[in-house]
């Protein structure tokens, strides 16, 4: 990409901010926030359950308005964003992909784990019916090599995405990761490439920046980084970096960074930090959804939580195989690791 | 042919389709005659010749055309394709046996109805995960009146193949709602998880019913009896954590398949394959009603 040329930022606060709240933003907040991301000019804004649409559950949280709520609210509030979801095949249904587009969705993302791409391949297709943007994302891209990637992503393109994303959910990335990745992305498919960071090593702008400079068209990020655990690329910083860079996003700065903090008043408790948890679990390369599960398991057993993550980036665990967690802790007190 | 067996015919050659074929040579009551996949050159196919069946390729009209006559038909195939092949084999009088996740049939659940499986000609299976869940939490209904389920299944990324990942909606929409009529809960939902994690985990169900008084004894019984009758048809099934907090019990199960050919995360496969041998030979058994006495 070179100097002067255009990046869409794709604004997922009120999607993935959703983790850090346990899923209880409610339509003031929502409102509130896309209406002022909208006057700022930001293109794209994504809203949702933290896990998409269809995934408010027990298992993984209970939405605090239905996603017909959540999607009309927004909707009303964007006179001139576009408005995007997010759906996990397996938790969502083609049924929920036609209310969400009923609603007004311009674009919406279908996620898998990074080497899983297949699953995406109806609901890819389904949306292109409905006559919305079909996006695919792959997720824990870092678990999967830039050749892999680029295969999913050209499998993803065949189903009918017409754009490819990973996601760096871990947070593990450096700079020259994102650059390998989206390299081979974007020599493998001819449809626009997106990079979403998360901030575990404090790397999101700085791998945003190297997504970028590889041939990214669209850049994830949100409002003060809200997110989970160490949070996501934060968005006022990103777009004051990409302009620095000569980038044109199209987006009102001074607008933005008031909307930022209309975020931080409104939607968070506190702003995402990178506490230790989220730094080594970044740094191993591990789901940070494991944080609550390894804190008990370190504390039946005795043993240090960073060495339970240490460890579980080795076994490569991935979200779904919690059970590992007191095993490893198990494990570790065995062999004398005390804390 | 031996008198006291029924003749049965498989539609799909993978490896779901194999594993019948394999349960049925250990079967006394069923006779597999034919196996019919979509491609001549399929693999499966050929291992099905390679266990000793007539094969065919061409799909339900390859099984029509072979002259043959069946008493049951069990479809390996996919949701898409199934009520066409209920179609057109209704009216050759073969019982058919679904094993995709449509909800055309008489859904049965061996351990909870499973003797009623020779009343219907068109029996549906739910799915796999429907198939794992619905005996506890239809033994913790009888107990309790639940106004919430939720059914979370996990299934190794190599035990799923293409059909079933297109199957994905068909699977949630039938599995929520044979959770909701077997435990008339007002709301059930149910989610599915591909895991890639290496090596592959066992095949995983984390089960969630909302009901007020809901008792932790009482909840672990129920449970561990259901789980006991379940593993009387799927020896490999196990209840790995029982709790109940304030009105919410969660029950998780694991699925390990123990036959030689399913690699032994692919609980998935077992639990519906098992169901299905299950609810031919009921069919079998009523068939022929001397049979049923010397089962007793």
């Amino acid at each position: 990409m070179t100097a002067q040329s255009q990046v869409i930022v794709h604004d997922p606060t009120l999607r993935d901010g959703q983790h850090a709240v346990r899923h209880q933003l409610d339509a003031g907040q929502i409102r509130g926030y896309a209406a002022a991301v909208d006057a700022a000019g930001v293109p794209v804004v994504e809203v949702g359950h933290g896990n998409g649409i269809g995934a408010s559950s027990l298992q993984v949280g209970r939405s605090r308005i239905s996603d017909d709520e959540m999607l009309a609210t927004a909707r009303e509030a964007l006179a001139h964003s576009r408005l995007a979801t997010l759906m996990l095949p397996g938790w969502a249904t083609t049924a929920d992909l036609r209310k969400a587009v009923r609603h007004g969705v311009d674009v919406v993302r279908v996620a898998a784990h990074c080497t899983e791409a297949s699953v995406t391949a109806r609901h890819l297709g389904a949306i292109r019916e409905l006559g919305a943007e079909a996006q695919g994302v792959l997720l824990m891209s870092h678990m999967a090599s830039p050749g892999e990637l680029a295969e999913q992503c050209a499998l993803m393109v065949g189903y009918g995405a017409q754009a490819v994303c990973i996601f760096d959910s871990a947070g593990h990335y450096l700079p020259g990761d994102v650059t390998a990745r989206i390299t081979a992305i974007t020599a493998a498919v001819d449809v626009p490439v997106a990079f979403h960071g998360h901030n575990n090593l404090g790397m999101a702008v700085a791998n945003s920046v190297a997504a970028g400079e590889a041939g990214a068209r669209t850049i994830d990020a949100c409002a003060r980084g809200f997110g989970a655990g160490a949070g996501n690329t934060q968005l006022e910083v990103l777009v004051a970096v990409l302009e620095r860079y000569g980038y044109r996003t199209g987006i009102d700065l001074r607008r933005l960074a008031d909307a930022a903090d209309l975020a931080e008043r409104t939607l968070m408790p506190v702003p995402p930090t990178i506490d230790s948890t989220s730094l080594v679990s970044g740094l191993a390369g591990v789901f940070s959804g494991f944080k609550r599960p390894v804190l008990a398991a370190a504390e039946s057993q005795g043993v240090h939580p960073w060495d339970i993550f240490v460890e579980l980036g080795q076994r490569r665990a991935i979200a779904g195989q919690e059970d590992l967690i007191p095993e490893t802790a198990r494990t570790l007190a065995g062999q004398g690791a005390g804390r | 042919m031996p008198s006291n067996t029924v003749h049965a015919a498989v539609l799909g050659s993978g490896l779901l389709g194999l594993d019948l074929v394999e349960r049925m040579q250990n079967s006394p009551h069923l006779s597999c005659e034919l196996v019919v996949g979509r491609t001549s050159h399929s693999r499966g196919l050929a291992q099905a010749a390679e266990l000793g069946c007539a094969i065919a390729a061409g799909g339900v009209a390859a099984l029509l055309d072979s002259g043959q006559r069946f008493d049951i038909v069990f479809d390996a195939t996919n949701a898409f394709e199934h009520p066409e092949h209920w179609a057109r084999l209704a009216g050759t009088g073969a019982v058919l046996i679904d094993l995709t996740p449509t909800s055309g049939g008489a859904l049965i659940v061996p351990t909870v109805n499973g003797d009623q499986a020779a009343a219907h000609q068109h029996i549906g299976l739910v799915s796999c995960g429907g198939q794992a869940s619905i005996p506890v939490l239809h033994a913790l209904a009888q107990h309790y009146c639940p106004e919430y389920v939720e059914m979370v299944a996990t299934a190794a990324s190599v035990s799923v193949g293409w059909a079933s990942r297109l199957n994905l909606d068909e699977f949630v929409e039938t599995t929520e709602g044979a959770i909701r009529w077997f435990t008339g809960a007002g709301e059930a939902k149910t989610m599915l998880n591909i895991s890639a994690a290496a090596p592959p985990p066992p095949f995983r169900i984390a089960m969630t019913m909302v009901s007020p008084g809901v008792e932790q004894d009482q909840v672990r019984e129920v449970v561990e009896a259901a789980a006991a009758a379940m593993r009387t048809v799927v020896p490999g099934y196990r209840i790995t954590s029982c709790t109940v907090t304030g009105d919410t019990a969660r029950v998780i199960a694991e699925v390990t398949a123990t036959r030689n050919r399913m690699p032994v995360h692919a609980g998935n496969l077992e639990v519906i394959s098992a169901a299905a041998i299950y609810a031919a030979e009921q069919h079998a058994l009523n068939k022929v009603p001397a049979l049923k006495e010397l089962a007793r």
